[in-house]
């Protein structure tokens, strides 16, 4: 098992490099641009963009500012004036093969690199990207980890009940309950929780609203469980039931393959009882696919959800990331992504693993 | 026993990131900004703590830094307005009124001297000398200087309007100082103040992080009526008020928080529910569902500035030169006053804008410019259909698309009148329904036009990454801007002037080119009121006649409040914290 980590986590990194070539690519060449906008009603000239592109690191080609995003540009030096090459169709080539587009005309750079742990700043703000992710990253994993904990315990006995009282009332109202929530948009179930909670029902007591509209406590209280569980309740509960509704289908439709083998009947005809044989026997070989849908449900946790973040005010990544998708915030929407395909990877990785852990017919080496 | 523990193992890591996150959460919040220099006041202990007075405002955005100049989202204006002064600002009516200054420098009190020789002019500021930053230092002259340099400098710097036309700042003394302008430039007195810019303190900003990234951009020194006390990423700010503002009693509202709520929906739930007090831009939408809610108020604008309009391509699409390749439709006045006389622009304010956008067909349509005698156009699409005939437009198939027969745009016979309309994405329903309303009028005159609704970014991106507009890859559009403040002379120039319809140079995205045009605008570069009026009604004239752009309604801007927050004035020219000093509670 050993080795066959370590060879993954080998794998990995030509995977991460080409990836985020891809992704570079794709950020960067896409339409529009983050100087759009720029100057009052737009009337920047070339000139003046000239300055601003210079100031954000647009001002080499793509290719250029890859190196420069990986490596950093640290290690530059000036140069002196650089002839550029005439223009024309081949250029953009002909300027990622020459090394001297690679240099500094005037001045040395300061870019780190990804390397060696500079994601750059963001044109936004033009502060390090990395200190955003952080507090984004903490609000996001806070939120999104208790909803998968939440998925966790009403889907796995829900989905286990489903299975071994198959087409009971209680099958049918879950099966029943399980396609609504699968159909229902996530973004108007949202709505209507607020209209409910924060617009028609109130404390009797106070006369406020029974749970808030949004955010993740309230400004300038003194710290206060109650509260912050109170602003979890809503998020968590929109970002709960397209989850539940998923998992409890696929536990249930995986708790059916196991208890209908040999094994199961043999338990139960031992004498052991009907909750011991389930929750014991089949539970424990039911739920080994399900774990490892669980392990790929992980970056989630990185990457937050954009529509709970949005309607309950969340500031989490799924918002940040959009924020910076608006604005063609490159070196943010890059370092999210690439933390992102990191985690993905990881995940998948850690999937293999804790299967291979739980099915002992599972091997590696 | 392993398999067990490693499913409850899963589980544990997750509520212990979970709280972990939970716990770091709680220290996520942004270091508190000290207030330096708050001098202590030798006050008589209260026996009872008085309740401090506080207001919510819910905004859609954080704000990217505090320098309004940089992003120009709004978002940052609104706070810096809380916490930084420029030297003049604007009224809710566009008259400029000195912030910093101790008055607005002008020809007849010796402000401003021009020397008409040379078309230069010199603008004396005479700054107020009992405004001090929160740390206790004195605002001078030297900031003054201090930002203009930051702004300019080649590095770092960050092109502002008008700086052009500046040639240096010149300290005569700690509290007076001389811009130099190498032209006559009317706009001079928000030149380093309006909407946009603040001064900046020369002894806290680091010169070398720029003018755009320094980092008192995110933790400002203020010399306003409110001290920045803490920043929440994305959740919310809190403000104090500032102790030391010069005007004496003001603010009277203890504390502020601007919340950030992105979904508008729940920030007007929250306004009628008492949860907000100030809902920043309020669309025309929820200012018609909140006319009739208690406790709810909408203030408006009295003088609109954004101007929905419609902006016609004359080059060929793909083309930025109207004279060697004009428009196959556009390039016809006729056509162009067709589609005028089609567009039902009262139905359209009435209906989707609620009643609150009002027509307009000039550029001047605001004070003190509102006096040239330009007809409103009247909606006869009987009258638009015979001109398009005449124009040598003719459906001839019968398949409701016009097409050229005779027409003289060089359009080639048989050529159908077909079109692309693109407009922006982010203003939301209100202008899809506008779009699709006009587009519908056309289809009945025989004009098919065909939607199309992008990012503003790739809307008005420059040449080199595909700008639609700056590339000329568009056969009309439409979309608002106006202008802030009573100036319209630099926004004049960056749409009809010929200089501004080269690509990337300025916004004259169809092209227009007129030379008499050019010369009155250049004309207009001057200090003298008469003879502004009278430059712009025979450019009013000229462009009514010429239909450039088609402009049709102004937008609202509105800001709802609660009704216990008294003073709030929504300001087409600012963004609407510019008076938050005189602000009460009730």
């Amino acid at each position: 098992m050993g080795h066959y980590v370590v060879r993954r986590l080998l794998q990995a990194i030509p995977l991460m490099f080409i990836i985020s070539i891809f992704l570079y690519g794709l950020v960067n060449l896409a339409p529009g641009g983050p100087l759009a906008g720029r100057g009052s009603s737009k009337r920047l000239n070339p000139e003046q963009i000239a300055i601003l592109k210079r100031q954000f690191g647009l001002d080499k080609p793509v290719c250029v500012r890859y190196v420069y995003w990986l490596i950093g540009n640290d290690w530059n030096r000036p140069v002196g004036e650089i002839t550029k090459p005439r223009a024309g169709i081949f250029t953009p080539i002909i300027e990622c093969l020459d090394p001297r587009s690679y240099l500094n005309a005037e001045s040395p750079g300061i870019g780190k690199g990804v390397l060696r742990g500079d994601f750059g700043n963001s044109f936004r703000t033009r502060k390090p990207v990395l200190d955003t992710i952080k507090t984004s990253f903490k609000n996001s994993a806070y939120l999104m980890s208790i909803t998968l904990v939440v998925v966790a315990i009403i889907a796995i006995p829900v989905g286990v009940i489903s299975a071994v009282k198959q087409y009971s009332i209680f099958d049918i109202i879950v099966t029943t309950l399980s396609f609504i929530g699968q159909a229902i948009p996530e973004f108007w179930l949202g709505l209507i929780l607020i209209l409910i909670f924060y617009v028609w029902l109130k404390n009797p007591l106070t006369g406020d609203s029974l749970l808030p509209p949004g955010g993740m406590y309230t400004q300038g209280a003194a710290f206060s469980l109650i509260d912050w569980t109170k602003h979890l309740i809503l998020p968590v509960t929109m970002g709960v039931v397209g989850w539940v509704t998923w998992y409890s289908r696929f536990l249930r439709s995986s708790m059916l393959d196991v208890i209908h083998q040999d094994y199961v009947r043999t338990a139960r005809a031992k004498g052991l009882t009907l909750n011991k044989v389930y929750f014991k026997h089949a539970l424990r070989n039911a739920l080994l696919p399900l774990v490892t849908i669980f392990a790929l449900d992980l970056p989630y946790i990185f990457a937050g959800s954009l529509y709970v973040e949005i309607l309950f005010s969340w500031p989490g990544m799924g918002r940040l990331y959009y924020q910076a998708a608006i604005d063609r915030d490159y070196p943010m929407l890059m370092a999210i992504l690439t933390l992102i395909t990191l985690v993905v990877i990881l995940s998948n990785l850690l999937a293999d693993i804790v299967y291979a852990r739980l099915d002992p017919r599972i091997h590696y080496d | 026993m392993y398999k067990k523990i490693t499913w409850f193992t899963i589980v544990a890591i997750l509520v212990l990131i979970g709280l972990l996150s939970y716990g770091c959460t709680k220290g996520t919040v942004a270091p508190t900004v000290e207030q330096p220099g708050t001098a202590p006041t030798e006050v008589a202990a209260p026996t009872t703590v008085p309740e401090k007075s506080q207001i919510t405002i819910v905004i859609a955005e954080d704000p990217p830094t505090f320098n309004g100049a940089v992003n120009q989202s709004g978002f940052d204006i609104l706070v810096m307005e809380l916490t930084l002064l420029g030297l003049a600002d604007l009224d809710e009516e566009g008259n400029a009124y000195p912030e910093l200054a101790a008055e607005l420098p002008t020809v007849e009190n010796g402000g401003v001297v021009i020397d008409e020789e040379n078309g230069t002019m010199d603008v004396t500021w005479k700054m107020k000398q009992d405004i001090k930053w929160e740390d206790g230092t004195p605002v001078t002259a030297n900031d003054l200087v201090f930002t203009y340099e930051a702004v300019v400098d080649e590095e770092t710097g960050y092109w502002i309007p008008g700086i052009d036309y500046v040639d240096g700042v010149e300290k005569i003394d700690d509290y007076t100082a001389v811009v130099h302008y190498n032209a006559i430039y009317p706009g001079y007195l928000t030149q380093f103040g309006g909407y946009l810019m603040v001064i900046w303190p020369a002894h806290y900003c680091d010169a070398e992080q720029g003018f755009a990234s320094w980092d008192c951009g995110l933790k400002p020194l203020s010399n306003g009526p409110y001290v920045l006390k803490e920043w929440v990423q994305n959740d919310h700010l809190t403000f104090v008020r500032n102790p030391n503002y010069y005007e004496q009693g003001k603010p009277t509202i203890d504390e502020i928080l601007v919340k950030i709520i992105p979904d508008g929906a729940v920030r007007k739930q929250m306004l009628i529910n008492g949860d907000a007090d100030l809902d920043m831009w309020t669309s025309e939408n929820i200012v018609a569902e909140l006319k009739d809610v208690p406790n709810v108020e909408v203030s408006l604008s009295p003088v609109d500035r954004w101007v929905m309009r419609i902006f016609f391509n004359l080059a060929a699409k793909g083309t930025t030169d109207p004279v060697a390749k004009p428009h196959p439709i556009n390039s016809d006045l006729r056509v162009r006053q067709a589609i005028q006389m089609a567009i039902d622009t009262k139905t359209i304010a009435e209906t989707f804008w609620f009643g609150y956008a009002k027509q307009v067909w000039t550029e001047f349509f605001r004070p003190p410019y509102n006096l040239c005698d330009v007809p409103q156009p009247v909606y006869d699409p009987e009258a638009a259909k015979a001109l398009l005939e005449e124009a040598g437009w003719i459906d001839q198939d019968g398949d409701g698309v016009r097409e050229c027969h005779g027409c003289t745009t060089g359009a080639e016979d048989g050529y159908k009148m077909e079109m692309e309309f693109i407009t922006y994405s982010e203003y939301g329903e209100t202008l899809d329904l506008t779009q699709e309303y006009i587009a519908e009028k056309l289809g009945e005159i025989g004009i098919k036009l065909t939607i199309t609704r992008v990012e503003g970014t790739v809307l008005w991106e420059s040449t080199e990454n595909g700008g639609i507009e700056q590339s000329g890859n568009f056969d009309f559009d439409i979309w608002d801007d106006g202008y802030s403040g009573s100036d319209p002379t630099d926004f004049l120039w960056g749409y009809y002037t010929s200089a501004a319809a080269v690509p990337d140079y300025g916004l004259n995205y169809g092209r227009y080119l007129n030379p008499e045009i050019d010369d009155l605008i250049n004309q207009a570069y001057t200090l003298d009121e008469d003879l502004r009026k009278d430059l712009f009604c025979q450019m009013a004239t000229i462009l009514n006649r010429d239909l450039p752009e088609l402009l049709l309604f102004t937008t609202v801007d509105a800001n709802a409040h609660s009704s216990r927050l008294q003073g709030v004035q929504s300001n087409a020219n600012e963004i609407v914290t510019w008076n938050v000093a005189d602000w009460t509670l009730k």
